[in-house]
């Protein structure tokens, strides 16, 4: 299946749809944290989904272990949210969040899913409040514990050719902390945002 | 004469958004740069007595003009428009110098209530 790329004035709109959905969700980590967030400026392409796991290591960097915690969304757009944790920031996170640094696993675990579903959930509503959609997600699991980079997207385990991905980062002043995430939509999604944004664009 | 004003964003979308939010009536001339770097050009061509400024840009982001202006002694009167809406970034960019902060997505109401408020309209 071939898919159609987004035309310039779709993908500028789609950014500042991102952009303003991602200010909103780095507004709620920066009040669960109590500290500054920096924000990156959004980034969307369409990629092969054999190529997803060569992408995903472009981005956070090579030879570092991660977490990583999913969820997905459905209704209006169909889709994964996926969120990437580097192993220093983990540290810094439970830092931040009051915990022992050396934290146990299911302390972890139990971090990494809250700070995944404050993040999912206001760049999700952030989208749906200016596009106007509606949209359920699950709730978050981990999908990765402090394994490589690498090794964690398995693109065999998706039935899908191509796939639209949107990433936002935020990482912390003076901090190791750093976090990527990425909202994955197949094919048929894609067409659906498109129809969204192409609305969103007459509105205004 | 009409009041020379650039809007700085790397959307197109977005400035056309700050366009359309800008009060009927005043008359203005308005520019337009989508990064900080041609934002500071706008300013010393003297296309920007307001600027309103977003603050994540490739090349050169907002905080970067603010620091930029704030150096070199430019008297610029920017409103900083931002879906960046951290109370700790509005601080710091009115630390920087700025004179007012307007979240995304931005409304006629709230520009028209600034510019009121420092008797530019």
């Amino acid at each position: 299946m071939t898919i159609k790329p987004l035309t310039a004035d779709q993908k500028d709109a789609l950014q500042e749809v991102l952009n303003i959905a991602m200010g909103q969700a780095g507004d709620s980590l920066a009040r669960i944290l109590d500290a500054f967030v920096a924000l990156s400026v959004p980034r969307i392409r369409i990629v092969e989904v054999a190529n997803l796991g060569k992408t995903v290591v472009e981005m956070v960097g090579e030879n570092i272990d991660v977490s990583a915690v999913r969820q997905a969304f459905y209704d209006d757009l169909r889709g994964e949210a996926i969120v990437i944790f580097g192993q220093a920031g983990c540290r810094d996170l439970a830092d931040l969040m009051g915990y022992d640094t050396d934290i146990d696993a299911d302390a972890e675990h139990e971090l990494l899913l809250d700070v995944t579903n404050v993040l999912v959930g206001a760049i999700l509503n952030g989208i749906t409040e200016t596009l106007g959609t509606e949209l359920s997600f699950t709730a978050p699991s981990i999908m990765a514990e402090r394994r490589p980079i690498d090794t964690i997207i398995t693109p065999e385990n998706l039935p899908w050719t191509h796939a639209l991905l949107l990433e936002v980062n935020y990482s912390l002043e003076n901090r190791a902390f750093k976090s990527h995430l990425l909202l994955l939509m197949a094919e048929d999604a894609i067409e659906s945002l498109r129809k969204a944004v192409n609305d969103f664009m007459e509105s205004i | 004469m009409p009041t020379p004003i650039t809007i700085v964003d790397d959307s197109a979308m977005s400035r056309k958004l700050m366009l359309r939010a800008l009060p009927q009536g005043w008359d203005v001339e308005v520019s337009q740069a989508e990064n900080g770097a041609l934002a500071l050009d706008a300013y010393r061509a003297g296309k920007a007595d307001v600027m309103f400024l977003d603050l994540t840009m490739p090349v050169m982001d907002g905080y970067q003009v603010l620091e930029a202006m704030k150096k070199e002694g430019l008297n610029c009167f920017v409103i900083v428009v931002s879906a960046d809406i951290q109370p700790k970034a509005q601080e710091r960019v009115l630390q920087l110098g700025a004179m007012a902060f307007i979240k995304k997505p931005v409304s006629t109401e709230e520009v028209t209530k600034i510019l009121k408020e420092y008797g530019i309209l």
